[in-house]
């Protein structure tokens, strides 16, 4: 059979498997046995447990549930609403204060978090019920942490980014500093809306919220130490020549637990399990996704699928623009569907080698996709950080989350237009810290 | 929403055959929790010594590598009580109650078809290995049998599950996809 | 289906296109498809599959298959090989026929022999003799190699090649052991104050061959299977001068980065050795039973 029909059928058995409402791996693992049953032979299927345990064989990896534990720890304290509230006593004169001190309590703590829905629970927790008190609307209030919190992969560590350098064989490190800047410049977006949407809705009650006094102001600084500490030293451990970017997640880690457990006194060991407990279920899920996508993918590298898409497209005579939309029309569509993890290492070994061919450059690449699949995060039918909203403020109705979130979508369009305009946004800063890329 | 709100688990009723399988994956959780927990220690304890005394870390990347796959793998069945594999449900949200019950029952079989298969051949490249002999090319050596003994163990505690959780399904004690 | 690790660009690959392509050529109703970049499988992975007929063929450093069959890491032991010609008459030689007849017990057998050399980078100063490499982090390829450099006073760090680059540029690594290829595929030289080439003698040498399912290649008719064997002799000449040219092609690259240019003589080479015997000779001698007829089978060729 030619290999692009067979791909066209493997796409539709698995948007039907997938659909079916079997969970995201174990559908990964249906789809594939059964085309490697029928076009490879029985045998072929004696591979997938060698194949499962192959994927999992990293030690990059490691660095997953490392990064979750890094968020969940500190998310278990009162630190994010010390965080939170700081940035509250010090932007209450600016317009949205409160929405705008909850966007940048998200930021700083996807600096410590690798997951979205980590960075979302920790600063959500606190925020919406705060913000829906002062009178801010539900969709607002919502929507704002759902964005907010999908920043989680895109300012460094992250997740998705781990994943990608694993899969595509790029320096982590080099991934990690590619999305900081992109990273601030959604958080600008996200407050530019924020204001202006605050300032046209003309409800001055919202605006002028609270007042403090400087001593209230700086008395709380101090508690915000731990989190700038961890974060420094991350960075230094990871570029200062202390250890690789994986190594660096378990000192994330044990940093934050004994932060955690010092500083916020949590000693209880039930509270301790609810962190582990939390954490280790979000990694085996990613990391049983990444294994059973590694089959995927051997899967159709083995019926020969995914070289003859990537020989289609190159001979396909496209303008390289026209192209790169498609490609993001593409993995939009596919992160309504799928976890980041998953379309990831499905689609990468298909679209890099398009990519650089087309003369992208791959770390601005993880940015774009990134983005992409943040976008993907706050939009159903499965969209995690919704779940998380959902289960933080279960009164308040999906669809008024979706509403709230979309306006953070469009911000999330343009700065994946603005990153297509000014590649240098993404790639500045890994090469001014380490030199021009490979 | 199944599989995203904390609290969600697997329904035993007062069912034994239920508790005890649930009580099982929960000691694989521990087992999972622990072993990423020693991860985290070893790789500290890895710096420390290269970075600080300057010594030879030989087996700690091994070691590490070895205990996040069998936390995962030990983890599967945990994970699966806490309904926390991410699916898609916006089908099963929007069929009647009859054809729900319906596609729950086809999905859970093929899912315990799927798992059974993978614990058959996992079992046999277990074995194949323990048979062999076979250890990893590096200095320390590990003998394979002992990372790949994951492979048949947690896809075991995992096929146990679901076999619980299906018949929870047709007892009724557990709603299809649990959704009400 | 033919199995391996690397780019299209890679000359092992294109010692696997050419026997693919003679085979094609010869007309035999054969077709060889090669998946590269670790398309397939990962590049430790291969062997299993190879050994239990699951996978048809692949280009893979012997070596790696090292747990399976302890003999193999004599493919990768320091101060065997003196240069390509010698390695050229190791795999002409009774030690090879030994190490086949263990491939063989796996069901393996070899169609195109060939060895790739590799050389030291050093951050801050050259490697040439064992005292240099003293309380440095180092990234050694290969066990036998991580062996010999500890016994040196070398501290091992054990990291995937894709992060050495990085590794280097902070300070984590001072100095790697690799091949000719990866330090130019990785572009270590930027990173690196002096490199130390395979040159007349060198103490790095991994055995690299062309493997095929020995039942595989019993079930071909009589024409595939010379087919198979034509296309092999062809490439593995086309291997042994390629080889030679990728250490040339490697030190030039690094003396254009105006990266210094260490040469090993004969005497540092000695004492390598001497080194080697005491450590990993010895720790494979512990391991393999047979190890000693082996390794005099080896040190036996000129
Ligand atoms: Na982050
Ligand atoms: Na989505």
């Amino acid at each position: 059979m030619d290999p692009l029909l067979l791909g066209a059928i493997v796409a539709i058995a698995t948007i039907i498997v997938l659909f079916s409402g079997v969970s995201v791996a174990i559908g990964l693992l249906i789809v594939s046995a059964g085309f490697l049953l029928v076009f490879d032979g029985a045998r072929s299927l004696e591979l997938i447990p060698e194949i499962l345990f192959g994927k999992l064989d990293n030690f990059a990896l490691l660095s997953i549930p490392m990064f979750i534990i890094m968020g969940a720890s500190i998310a278990s304290t009162r630190a994010g609403a010390d965080l939170y509230e700081a940035l509250e006593r010090w932007l209450t004169r600016v317009p949205g204060g409160l929405v705008i001190s909850n966007l940048g309590a998200c930021a700083l703590f996807a600096a410590m978090s690798g997951s979205s829905p980590a960075t979302c629970a920790a600063i959500g927790k606190m925020g919406i019920p705060e913000m829906r008190k002062r009178g801010y609307p539900d969709g607002v209030a919502a929507g704002s942490i759902a964005a907010g919190g999908t920043l989680g992969i895109l300012i460094p560590p992250s997740v998705t980014m781990i994943v990608y350098g694993i899969a595509t064989e790029t320096s982590i490190g080099r991934l990690f500093l590619a999305g900081v800047v992109p990273g601030l410049m959604l958080v600008m977006l996200f407050m530019a809306w924020s204001i202006y949407s605050t300032w046209r809705s003309g409800d001055t009650s919202v605006l002028s919220a609270g007042s403090y006094s400087w001593a209230q102001k700086f008395e709380i600084l101090p508690r915000v130490l731990p989190f700038l500490l961890i974060i420094l030293g991350v960075l230094y451990a990871m570029y200062g020549g202390i250890a690789t970017p994986s190594e660096t997640a378990a000192v994330g880690a044990l940093l934050c637990m004994m932060i955690a457990m010092i500083i916020y006194r949590l000693w209880n060991p039930r509270d301790l399990w609810v962190v582990l407990r939390d954490s280790t279920r979000e990694s085996v899920m990613i990391l049983f996704i990444i294994a059973a996508a590694g089959v995927f993918s051997y899967m159709l590298s083995s019926l020969f699928i995914t070289q003859a898409i990537a020989e289609w497209i190159g001979t396909l005579d496209v303008n390289r623009w026209v192209l790169m939309g498609a490609v993001n029309v593409f993995l939009l569509i596919a992160g309504f569907f799928l976890p980041p993890v998953a379309v990831i290492l499905m689609t990468a070994p298909i679209l890099l080698p398009i990519i650089t061919t087309a003369g992208f450059d791959p770390i601005w690449f993880a940015v774009v996709l990134t983005i992409n699949m943040e976008i993907g995060l706050i939009s159903p039918p499965v969209g995690l950080n919704l779940y998380v909203i959902n289960g933080i403020a279960p009164d308040i109705s999906l669809k008024t989350i979706l509403t709230g979130s979309l306006p953070y979508v469009a911000c999330m369009v343009l700065g994946i237009v603005l990153l297509c305009l000014f590649p240098g946004i993404a790639t500045w800063l890994p090469d001014l810290v380490m030199g021009p890329s490979l | 929403m199944s599989g995203h709100s904390s609290a969600a688990a697997a329904q035993t009723g007062s069912n034994p055959f239920l508790r005890a399988v649930a009580a099982i994956s929960t000691v694989a959780g521990w087992c999972s929790a622990a072993m990423i927990v020693a991860a985290v220690l070893i790789t500290c304890q890895m710096i420390v010594i290269r970075y600080v005394l300057n010594g030879s870390t030989v087996w700690q990347t091994e070691a590490v590598i070895y205990l996040m796959i069998a936390a995962t793998l030990l983890g599967l069945s945990y994970v699966q009580r806490l309904r926390g594999h991410v699916n898609v449900d916006l089908i099963p949200l929007s069929l009647p109650a009859r054809v729900r019950f319906v596609l729950a029952t086809i999905t859970s079989v093929l899912t315990i078809a799927i798992v059974a298969v993978i614990l058959w051949y996992g079992y046999e490249y277990w074995h194949f290995a323990w048979e062999r002999g076979w250890r990893s090319d590096t200095v320390w050596g590990v003998k394979l049998w002992i990372p790949y003994l994951a492979i048949p163990v947690g896809f075991g505690l995992l096929l146990l599950q679901l076999v619980a959780d299906f018949i929870a399904l047709v007892l009724g004690i557990e709603k299809p996809f649990g959704l009400e | 289906r033919l199995s391996h690790q690397w780019s299209n660009n890679d000359i092992r690959h294109k010692v696997a296109q050419m026997v693919a392509d003679e085979v094609a050529a010869a007309n035999v109703d054969l077709d060889i498809k090669i998946f590269g970049s670790q398309s397939l499988f990962k590049a430790r992975e291969q062997y299993k599959p190879l050994s239990r007929g699951q996978l048809d063929m692949t280009v893979l450093p012997l070596s790696y298959a090292g747990g399976q069959q302890p003999a193999y890491n004599l493919t990768l032991m320091p101060g065997l090989v003196k240069n390509h010609d010698h390695a050229a008459r190791l795999s002409a030689s009774p030690f090879m026929a030994a190490l086949e007849e263990k491939m063989a017990q796996d069901d393996v057998m070899v169609l195109v022999h060939g060895y790739l050399a590799g050389g030291f980078a050093g951050k801050d100063k050259c490697i040439t003799r064992p005292e240099d490499v003293q309380g440095l982090q180092t990234r050694a390829a290969g066990k036998a190699f991580e062996q010999m450099l500890a016994g040196a006073g070398a501290s091992i760090a054990s990291m995937a090649s894709s992060e050495i680059y990085n590794a280097m540029q902070t300070g984590v690594l001072q100095a790697v052991n690799t091949s000719s290829s990866s330090f130019v595929s990785y572009r270590i030289y930027e990173q690196t104050k002096c490199y130390t080439p395979a040159g007349d003698v060198a103490l790095w040498f991994m055995y690299q061959p062309l493997l095929m399912n020995k039942s595989t290649f019993e079930g071909l008719t009589e024409a595939q299977q010379q087919a198979l064997r034509d296309g092999a002799a062809k490439a593995q000449a086309y291997y042994l001068e390629e080889a030679k040219k990728e250490d040339a092609e490697s030190v030039k690259v690094f003396a254009d980065a105006g990266v210094e240019i260490a040469q090993m003589t004969p005497e540092d080479f000695a004492a390598w050795r001497e080194l080697a015997k005491e450590t990993s000779y010895k720790a494979f001698l512990e391991e393999v039973a047979d190890g000693q007829a082996l390794l005099d089978l080896a040190l036996a060729v000129e």
